[in-house]
């Protein structure tokens, strides 16, 4: 490969989108039919230069006993804005690593640098492919879908830019470009979820979405602020400046390579909880989840792309890209995996209720997330790596099970309350198969892709509880290749001397340079990590029964369909255009059944089961290829142990204090056994349930007595986040709107009434009000003018 | 040589909407069309004479480096010792200003078009004379001059806003021009109190506001109680006049009621040039000549721009009419500027001055948009409207992107301008204060950061209500009055005078969507919008030099005051610009 292609196609990657993007904009409705074909072509190419950075992003890592180097290229697109000398670094402060940065020839200030930088390495080859991939496979589904939609021009434009905006997100090498680009994503999201913003509840959602995300925003906002004063750059790379001098980026190899180069303690834990509140906001991690289930407004097609596969993955990769950052904070990891479990949990309780397919899957979303979340909580490279291991075995199972979703939407009529359809296997076979897959890789069952992701998942949280059993870190006993001695000695600590949580994992620090010890770090203990491990085997248990439930009501038991069925071309919205495409419509018109109502069942069913009929190829053939994917992805990542090894050699995994946790890559056949069987009771009790079953039959729901109240309010989040943090911010406002009119409006009013009142006095009858005042005023300033004249002269 | 030197361009762009003002006045009897045709012309032309000039301006090293351009200098009022000169020129501090005068004045024009039906030779002749004195604001060099322009620009606008505004216009236009009057009368005695100090130390009467600040550098107002605390009474009285026209919370009450009744075009000149003002005269008097006084207000300044972002956002939150949403948003987004300006650290500073700028695109282009709205459904009543977007795709387009860059959405202008200023906010909060004020600091640092989520809310929740869901009433064609009537009763008492009738419903019905002088009129805001988010670099350089200087005496004060005197004035360091990447 020369050496300039690299580079080239990491530009590419974001460009190709964008000009699909503007030119959909452009051209828009002039494309007629052939409007997808920007999106298309433009997010395909993408693809394709993002199978070839794969390969230019492996570097030297590649063996799995070997240690990595770490592989990185940057490239430097434009100078964004620069503050010349805008911080005065404190001397032995990580911002001014001493003999690194600051030269000789100043006095320590430092440039505000604010640059756009593209950089690769595995992790972003990794997160390019998915995203570009998923992204084409969704443009193609869409298609079909968004056939009949008059709005189809906008809806392609959004999809490119959202893939154009989540390629640089991944891509960025600079925290300011991270925050750019997370609400730049956050923006593309909210269109796409208002992009039928006719109905009220659309709008509402998008609304809902931007403004949740926004308070992780918040978060990300502080971080990058307490970064930049902590770090004095906010680049992920070393920059070399013109005289010579190396500037180290806050996760450049120069700091990498620095023992000490990483704040811990109370600074540190702020910004990794920062950077964690902004992770929950796009993750949609417990408690600013509330969005993602409302976020199903959007077209499936976007709801699979972002709301599933990509964008909501931008909070794992944060955290993973800032692993240097988090593995310092012991007490913020520690924070960050009980937020997954929790959230894991959590949602999987509430999804267990949901009558809506989409949502279900949307709380399966969250609760796959949490999973990601608690595997980067471990803050072993195992943890780093499964999160992401599971990041891409979940986009293609999940961007399946939407699309599957979609599919079965697109045929209802846009009805997508599992009770009111059921036996669909029937009339959608290539739906149901593929949805089956789909479903089985998502409740983790051999050998599908969930299963070997969170098998690892599980194995990462295990290894923290019971560091003991999996030997602790001394398996690691090769120092990594061209690392500084310092480093070595930071990653021989023997583990003889931490029997339960081995210093390595306390801190990165050598004993030579002990850190600060942070606030929360009394958390991070091998207790917390056992009771996380059983949250998340109950969870995988969940998991499976959440989603046999909804395979079980929407493909078996006894035909039904609604009766929107029988229009059911793309109108998902009240106000969609019913279609003018083919595919028998005008056999549907003549059954004439529009008001039956649903209580009809077989009866209507049976003449529905003749005009429903499976989507069209453009929408199965996606959903084919990710059944494709989701069937053998886990296991050849897995048997190969390819994207361990990989990633490894991303440079915030070659962190000194994450190399020390390098465990050879095992098979847990006891976690395997315990987590297979946790799907198994899980699908037995769907199947007990729900398998055969009229899908608006009651079912076990009615065995949860007041628990199911709780789950299906969505454990009143949405009521108590209202409570607590809307209404009294409302109230606020009101208040604030009154002292406005009446206290500081009226004071002003009063103020102005005593020149009116002296005026009467003075000069009674004089009229025009205007004359009045402006007398008075003259006269007085030249009074107050003379009066200081006269003092200071003298 | 002399011919067509900066200098003279500089003169040429001033008195070219004086010109224009007469011409459009000598149109009267030719009907509106002439009217508003010739003002247009001359629009485009001083825009085009405005544009060309900041480009000289851009490439000469003095400007970029911190000094004056097209300086010229006549005598006017001279008299013995007393010597006012016509003294013109630019810098970085009033650059970006001096175009963003001109290009928001096309912008009143174009939105003007259908809008004005009444008196429009008066109408255009204000607001080419409007234009004249925001240019003559920021191109003076000599107090006395800057003060003629700055109080003349009330002139104007008193006069639009009480003759072409809505039903409580002159109740808003006494207020506006009463309350910003009293303000600016008080800074008009802390600068005559400058140049007297100045001229009883060193002797010569001078008005110049660069000799001026020479001379209070070399002899500072005293700032003790054997001085009689004289700095800070001439700080406090130029904080009269400048927080009024910012205005900085608790001043601000004039300017929602101002906006509110203004015309449309009004509305874009108000918001975009003239609450910048305030502003700009914190950076050309306030903190140049009274730096210590400067370092102790800072504090209490930062807070009220923090208190002042919150607090605007609050009460917008709950606002039901469009335009007084936007208003408040106004006073939440100068919060920022006047918070980043007192942080005192360059990053915010310079990103105070960028921001300047920004608001006065995304704010213009906003008050434009309701305007358009108006014209349309007249109501600007949140509850009646809804569903535009279903009618007016494009308007909704452009009104979401300017949503984006009030919000601070990156990519757009709005995110540079508050980026830079929470940055430097912090950088002070973590680093530049005592321990007992930090805590201070930080907190009102991350309430700023706070506005960012409250910002969205508002405006996001007007966008869902007025763009999204379903039509909520029929459109308005031909005759609006039934709705007219109806808004009108519900905000206030109808007034029964000849000249009293909304301006909006006797024009020709406007078409569903944007027309192409509302294209015109918003094109080059969004252009600059996207531009600035782009490429702030680009826009900040030129300033950075001059906001520097203005603010760095003050800075070194705020310092000096806040811990013992350690850190040595800075040098410069590497240049990164050029740095190159492994």
């Amino acid at each position: 490969m020369p050496p300039n292609l690299p580079a080239t196609l990491l530009v590419l990657v974001p460009l190709l989108p964008l000009l699909a993007g503007l030119v959909t904009i452009v051209f828009g409705r002039r494309l007629g039919p052939r409007v997808h074909m920007p999106a298309v072509i433009g997010i395909g190419a993408a693809t394709g230069a993002a199978l070839l950075l794969l390969v230019a992003a492996g570097g030297t890592g590649g063996g799995t006993h070997e240690a990595p180097r770490p592989a990185e290229t940057t490239v430097t697109l434009w100078q964004w804005a620069t503050i010349d000398r805008a911080i005065d670094p404190q001397p032995g402060s990580p911002a001014a690593l001493p003999g690194i940065a600051v030269g000789s020839t100043d006095s320590g200030t430092r440039p505000l640098s604010l640059a756009v930088t593209l950089r690769l390495d595995p992790l972003t080859a990794t997160m390019l492919l998915v995203i570009t991939s998923i992204g084409l496979l969704v443009a193609i589904y869409s298609i079909g879908y968004m056939h009949d939609d008059p709005d189809q021009p906008r809806f392609f434009a959004l999809v490119s830019m959202f893939v154009f905006s989540m390629a640089m997100l991944v891509a960025s090498s600079s925290f300011l470009l991270v925050y750019v680009f997370w609400e730049a994503v956050g923006a593309c999201s909210y269109l796409l979820i208002g992009f039928w913003f006719r109905r009220p509840e659309a709008a509402r959602a998008a609304k809902k979405a931007f403004l949740v995300n926004r308070v992780g925003d918040f978060g990300l906002a502080i971080a990058v602020f307490l970064l930049w004063l902590t770090y004095g750059t906010l680049d992920f790379h070393d920059v070399r400046a013109t005289d010579g001098t190396i500037l180290p980026g806050i996760l450049g190899q120069t700091r990498l390579a620095d023992a000490g180069g990483f704040v811990g303690g109370t600074v540190g834990t702020l910004i990794c909880l920062c950077l964690l509140l902004a992770a929950s906001g796009k993750s949609a991690q417990v408690p600013l989840h509330v969005w993602l289930p409302d976020a199903m407004e959007g077209p499936t097609p976007a709801s699979a792309l972002i709301h599933a596969a990509t964008m909501v993955t931008a909070g794992v990769y944060l955290v993973a890209r800032c692993a240097p950052l988090f593995v310092v904070s012991p007490g913020a990891l520690a924070v960050v995996s009980l937020v997954g479990a929790t959230t894991a949990l959590v949602a999987a309780l509430i999804g267990t209720v949901q009558t809506d397919l989409k949502r279900v899957l949307a709380y399966s979303t969250i609760s796959q997330l949490g999973y990601m979340f608690a595997s980067l909580g471990t803050g072993t490279l195992a943890g780093f790596t499964a999160a992401i291991f599971h990041l891409v075995t979940h986009a293609c199972f999940k961007a399946l099970l939407f699309l599957g979703a979609g599919s079965v939407m697109h045929a209802m009529g846009g009805v997508i309350d599992m009770r009111r359809f059921g036996g669909l296997r029937a009339v959608m076979p290539i739906t149901a198969a593929t949805f089956f897959v789909g479903s089985l890789a998502l409740a983790g069952v051999p050998p599908f892709a969930g299963f070997f992701s969170k098998d690892e998942i599980l194995a990462a949280l295990h290894a923290r509880g019971w560091p003991d059993a999996h030997g602790g870190v001394h398996h690691d006993h090769e120092p990594a290749a061209g690392a500084p001695a310092a480093v070595r000695t930071a990653r021989l600590v023997p583990s003889t001397a931490a029997p339960v949580v081995p210093a390595a994992w306390r801190s990165t620090a050598p004993a030579a340079t002990p850190q600060a010890v942070g606030p929360l770090d009394w958390l991070a203990g091998a207790g917390l990590y056992r009771g996380l491990f059983w949250m998340s085997l109950i969870t995988a248990g969940l998991t499976a029964f959440y989603t046999f439930r909804a395979v079980f009501m929407t493909f078996t038991g006894p035909l039904r369909l609604p009766p929107e069925a029988a229009h059911a071309h793309g109108g998902h919205g009240p106000d969609d255009a019913h279609g003018t495409h083919g595919h028998g419509q005008r056999g549907h018109e003549s059954h004439g059944h529009a008001s039956a109502p649903n209580a009809h069942g077989h009866t209507a069913a049976a003449v529905d089961a003749a005009a429903s009929h499976e989507s069209p190829p453009v929408m199965t053939r996606p959903l084919v290829i990710l059944a494709g994917a989701s069937l053998v992805i886990g296991w050849l990542l897995f048997a190969t142990h390819g994207l361990g090894g990989f990633l490894a050699a991303t440079p915030s995994l070659t962190a000194p204090a994450v190399v020390a946790t390098r465990v050879p890559p095992a098979f847990h056949l006891d976690l395997a056994i315990q987590g297979t069987l946790a799907a198994a009771i899980g699908i037995a009790l769907a199947a007990i349930g729900h398998l055969g079953r009229r899908s608006d039959a009651p079912s076990l729901e009615r065995f949860l007595g007041p628990l199911q109240t709780l789950f299906a309010r969505r454990f009143f989040f949405d009521e108590i986040e209202h409570a607590v943090v809307v209404r009294p911010l409302e109230s606020l406002a009101w208040f604030a709107a009154l002292v406005d009119r009446v206290v500081i409006d009226g004071l002003v009013d009063a103020v102005a009434r005593v020149p009116a009142a002296l005026g009467d006095i003075v000069r009674r009858g004089q009229a025009g009000v205007l004359q009045r005042y402006s007398l008075a005023g003259v006269a007085g300033v030249l009074a107050v003018l003379l009066a200081l004249a006269w003092q200071l002269w003298q | 040589m002399n011919g067509f030197s900066p200098a003279t361009h500089l003169i040429l762009a001033i008195l070219g909407p004086l010109v224009g003002a007469a011409v459009a006045w000598g149109m009267a009897p030719r009907g509106i069309h002439a009217v508003r045709q010739s003002a247009l012309v001359t629009a485009l032309v001083t825009l085009g004479i405005v544009g060309l000039l900041v480009l000289r301006g851009l490439a000469d090293p003095v400007l970029t480096g911190g000094g004056a351009f097209a300086v010229s200098s006549v005598p006017w009022l001279t008299d013995g010792p007393f010597a006012v000169r016509l003294s013109l020129g630019l810098d970085g501090l009033s650059l970006w200003m001096f175009g963003l005068s001109a290009l928001l004045t096309l912008t009143a024009v174009l939105v003007s078009w259908k809008a004005i039906q009444d008196k429009p030779a008066a109408f255009y002749m204000l607001l080419l004379v409007l234009e004249a004195a925001m240019l003559g604001v920021f191109a003076a060099r000599d107090v006395i001059l800057f003060y003629v322009c700055f109080e003349f620009t009330l002139v104007p606008l008193f006069f639009l806003i009480g003759i072409w505004g809505h039903d409580d216009r002159r109740r808003a236009a006494v207020k506006f021009f009463l309350y910003t009057l009293a303000g600016s009368v008080l800074s008009f005695v802390g600068l005559v109190t400058i140049v007297i100090w100045n001229a009883s130390h060193s002797g010569v009467l001078t008005f110049d506001i660069a000799e001026l600040t020479a001379g209070v550098r070399a002899h500072p107002l005293p700032m003790d109680a054997a001085g009689g605390w004289l700095q800070w009474l001439v700080f406090l009285a130029l904080l009269a006049g400048f927080a009024v026209k910012v205005p900085i919370v608790p001043f601000h009450t004039w300017l929602p009621l101002a906006h509110v009744e203004a015309p449309t075009g009004g509305s874009v000149d108000l918001a975009g040039v003239l609450l910048k003002l305030g502003i700009y005269g914190f950076l050309r008097f306030s903190l140049p000549m009274l730096p210590e006084a400067s370092a102790v207000a800072a504090p209490w300044l930062f807070a009220l721009g923090a208190v002042g972002i919150v607090y605007g956002a609050l009460v917008a939150l709950v606002q039901t009419d469009l335009k007084r949403l936007v208003a408040y948003s106004s006073v939440s987004h100068m919060g920022y500027i006047v918070m980043g300006l007192f942080a005192l650290e360059p990053a915010a500073v310079e990103g105070a001055s960028l921001q300047l700028v920004n608001h006065g695109l995304s704010a213009a282009g906003l008050f434009a948009l309701v305007g358009m709205l108006y014209e349309r459904f007249h109501t600007r009543s949140i509850a009646s409207l809804g569903g535009v977007a279903a009618r007016a795709p494009w308007l909704t387009v452009m009104f979401v992107l300017f949503t984006f860059s009030s919000i601070g959405l990156p990519g757009l202008n709005g995110f540079t301008g508050e980026f830079l200023i929470l940055c430097g906010a912090f950088q002070r909060a973590w680093t530049g204060v005592s321990p007992a004020w930090q805590a201070t600091y930080l907190t009102l640092a991350a309430a700023a950061v706070g506005g960012l989520v409250l910002g969205a809310w508002y405006m996001l929740w007007a966008v869902e209500r007025v763009f999204f869901g379903a039509p909520r009433r029929p459109p308005q064609d031909g005759d609006g009055h039934p709705a007219e009537h109806a808004v009108a009763v519900a905000a206030g008492p109808h007034h029964h005078d000849p000249v009293a009738h909304g301006p909006a419903h006797h024009g020709p019905a406007p078409a569903a969507d944007l027309e192409w002088h509302e294209w015109a009129a918003l094109a080059p805001l969004a252009l600059f919008a996207l531009w600035i988010g782009l490429q702030p670099g680009a826009f900040l350089g030129p300033s950075a030099a001059a906001v520097r200087g203005a603010t760095a005496q003050a800075a070194a004060a705020f310092t000096a005051g806040m811990q013992p005197p350690t850190t040595a004035p800075h040098t410069v360091t590497a240049n990164l610009t050029g740095g190159r990447q492994r």
